[in-house]
């Protein structure tokens, strides 16, 4: 999963809030024919801050970068930059950088002149555009390619010369569009590393828009999460991974298991099995239906039945099926959720309707184990567990985003 | 272009059809296009370059030349500007009736160059619909500017075809590049749009160039085919040669081949450079 295998300085940045705001949309609504692509959304993006837009394709992500460039209009809603309504600006006139996806290069400029470009058509002395340039090409290391073509560039080259090309001209936020969508991973993770470099020293806040969660995870001081049109979550990484507000934000964001619970006095009552969680239960009522989410390396079984501090017994469990997947385990455990068939025909006491093809009693949940865990206490196929869990979230199990638009979330996802 | 070539591997042993099918495509080329070229230059040259260099030299053959080379020209800068602006228009504005604005624009390929002097002739000529109401001194039937109307009419279709492609497959973010990065419209289009369209520019303007310079069917009817004053170099090689004078007929047409082997190993061989690679 490599989203826990981020590196520590990743971290640094989630405690600090900025402190200006440099772009912020308000109330963004907007709709193509009949379809409605954007629903009331509203962030602020700070000053130096780099902010993710994650969302599926058609969540309307690309929508909000293109009205906060000015390439699209909204039906209601504004767009503020340093505290300036833009709103009824034309994109020329916002001093927006926004970096294409196909990066836009003009190709039949060299490297100097696309990013001279900008300067160029403001009518800035010459001299001064030559010394802008070089210290732009020193900045994205590209000094030795100034007069090839970009069709003689590699794609992170070319995607360092459209950087370059809006650093040019100052511009108050730069918008990434899909930055690495049509990259390889190894290229990817490697172009990641160095615009977040390249972003920290020029100190312009900055928005991406991706798909893709680890991405997200990696670039952003912040995730904003979107789907069908609205905002689901802002917050930092850490915040939307470990304590999603939503059961979409849980599921887009890595695997997720998800549990029907009743909530009881201090507790939670999934079937036949009981969560201690006397924090967890104290915004809810009691009776109410909830649902437990929690992630497969959230997970810890032990063959013994005994659970190390901190973790939660949930219940027993048997190991149904069991992958390698590299660096981790993945393993499908079957809940003893379930009492055992009443007597007679009589309904089955707990039944919970997750998406899985399985018709079996009982709920499968997936837990990965790292390297070390595997290596000290082996498990296979049929071995009865005791399953606790390190941490989790309780969400009210009514009016999900997920399902105002009808889907079913498949935990089994990844 | 570097497409890759089908192979015939899957055909086992020799494979007999290769040598029989190629020789059947030269075969075939061979009375239909290679010969008759080749006829005019074979006779053109018979009689010694002197005779005809005469013949080229005659005052009528060179004004013939001069007028459809001048005639063409200004086709050709017509095409291009109103091409440009036609393509433009309705490749970036979506509005009702622009299909139709599409097609009855490239409707004259598909319409004879006969036909289209006839109806040029049956609105502008003297009796025509709108030129019997036109003062004597703008009629303009009969003269070199008919010619020009009558390349026009011929050959516009081609230029805005070419430019009408390259504008449709033209990445928009270019463009939306442009403009985020604070450019006006004309800014965009003169350092950004037009730089795209080098090529299709030069491709649009040559193949118009090459049309009009060889236009029969239209001039004929609306030049009034006055030697020294409305007669371009085909209706020169048509008269000529039914007046019977071969060589005179064929020096004009050996120029008119070499131009037309000009323009078109430009188009060959400057593909790339002229597809923007």
């Amino acid at each position: 999963m490599g989203v826990t295998a981020r590196e520590p300085d990743n971290f640094e940045h989630d405690e600090a809030q900025p402190s200006a705001v440099a772009a912020s949309v308000v109330g963004l609504s907007k709709s193509f024919k009949k379809t409605r692509v954007l629903d009331d959304v509203s962030f602020d993006v700070g000053e130096g801050e780099a902010l993710v837009l994650l969302g599926a394709s058609g969540s309307g992500k690309t929508t909000i970068l293109r009205i906060i460039a000015g390439l699209e209009h909204p039906d209601t809603g504004s767009v503020r930059l340093h505290g300036r309504d833009v709103t009824e600006l034309p994109a020329r006139e916002r001093g927006v950088g926004v970096i294409f996806q196909s990066y836009a290069l003009f190709p039949r400029m060299t490297v100097e002149k696309n990013i001279a470009y900008g300067m160029r058509i403001r009518g800035r002395p010459r001299g001064e555009v030559k010394e802008e340039v070089n210290r732009l090409l020193a900045l994205v290391k590209l000094e030795e390619h100034r007069t090839k073509y970009p069709s003689q560039l590699s794609s992170g080259q070319q995607q360092r010369v459209a950087i370059a090309r809006t650093l040019a001209y100052k511009p108050q936020v730069l918008l990434f569009d899909e930055p690495f969508g049509a990259l390889d991973a190894q290229t990817r993770i490697h172009l990641r590393r160095e615009i977040r470099s390249l972003l920290r020293q020029v100190n312009v806040p900055a928005i991406f828009i991706t798909h893709d969660q680890e991405e997200a995870l990696e670039l952003g001081d912040r995730i904003a999460v979107l789907h069908a049109g609205r905002l689901e979550q802002i917050g930092t990484p850490d915040e939307v991974y470990n304590r999603p507000e939503t059961e979409y934000v849980a599921t887009f964001l890595g695997a997720a298991n998800l549990l029907l619970g009743v909530v009881g006095e201090g507790r939670v009552a999934l079937g036949t099995a009981v969560l201690h969680a006397e924090e967890e239960v104290a915004r809810f009522r009691e009776g109410q239906s909830v649902k437990i989410v929690f992630r497969p390396e959230d997970v810890f079984l032990s063959l013994a039945g005994q659970l190390p501090e901190g973790v939660r017994r949930l219940t027993n469990g048997v190991i149904e099926e069991k992958l390698f997947v590299g660096a981790y385990e993945r393993l499908t455990v079957r809940l003893d959720l379930v009492a055992r068939q009443p007597a007679g025909d009589g309904p089955p006491l707990y039944d919970v309707t997750i998406n899985t093809p399985e018709s079996r009693l009982g709920v499968p949940v997936f837990v990965t184990r790292p390297k070390p865990e595997t290596d000290t206490t082996r498990l296979s196929v049929g071995d009865r567990v005791a399953v606790g869990l390190r941490s989790f979230r309780i969400l009210p199990n009514y009016a999900l985003s997920s399902e105002r638009a009808g889907q079913v979330v498949d935990t089994g996802r990844k | 272009m570097s497409a890759a070539v089908p192979t015939m591997r899957h055909v086992r042993g020799f494979d007999l059809v290769r040598p029989f099918s190629l020789g059947m495509v030269i075969l075939l080329m061979l009375p239909l296009v290679l010969l008759p070229l080749a006829s005019v230059f074979v006779y053109g040259t018979g009689r010694g370059l002197r005779s005809f260099w005469a013949a080229l030299t005659a005052p009528e053959a060179i004004f013939a030349l001069q007028l459809s080379v001048v005639t063409s020209f200004y086709a050709t800068i017509f095409n291009v500007l109103f091409g440009l602006l036609a393509a433009y228009v309705l490749s970036r504005y979506m509005f009702f009736g622009r299909t139709a604005i599409i097609v009855t624009i490239s409707l004259p390929t598909a319409i004879p160059t006969a036909v289209a002097g006839f109806a040029l002739l049956l609105l502008w000529g003297p009796y025509g619909m709108l030129g019997q109401w036109m003062p004597e001194r703008f009629q303009f039937m009969f003269t070199p500017y008919a010619i020009i109307i009558a390349n026009i009419f011929v050959t516009f279709p081609l230029a805005f075809g070419v430019l009408m492609s390259v504008f449709e497959t033209m990445d928009p973010s270019l463009e939306e590049a442009s403009a985020t990065i604070g450019a006006t419209r004309w800014q965009t289009f003169w350092h950004v749009t037009l730089p795209s369209l080098r090529g299709a520019v030069v491709t649009g303007a040559l193949l118009t160039f090459a049309r009009s310079i060889g236009e029969f069917g239209s001039t004929i009817l609306v030049s009034g085919n006055l030697a020294l004053s409305t007669q371009t170099a085909p209706l020169y090689i048509f008269s000529k040669f039914n007046e019977g004078q071969v060589e005179a007929a064929n020096a004009v047409a050996v120029v008119l081949a070499l131009f037309s082997f000009a323009i078109f190993s430009v188009l060959f061989f400057a593909r790339d450079w002229l597809e923007g690679k």
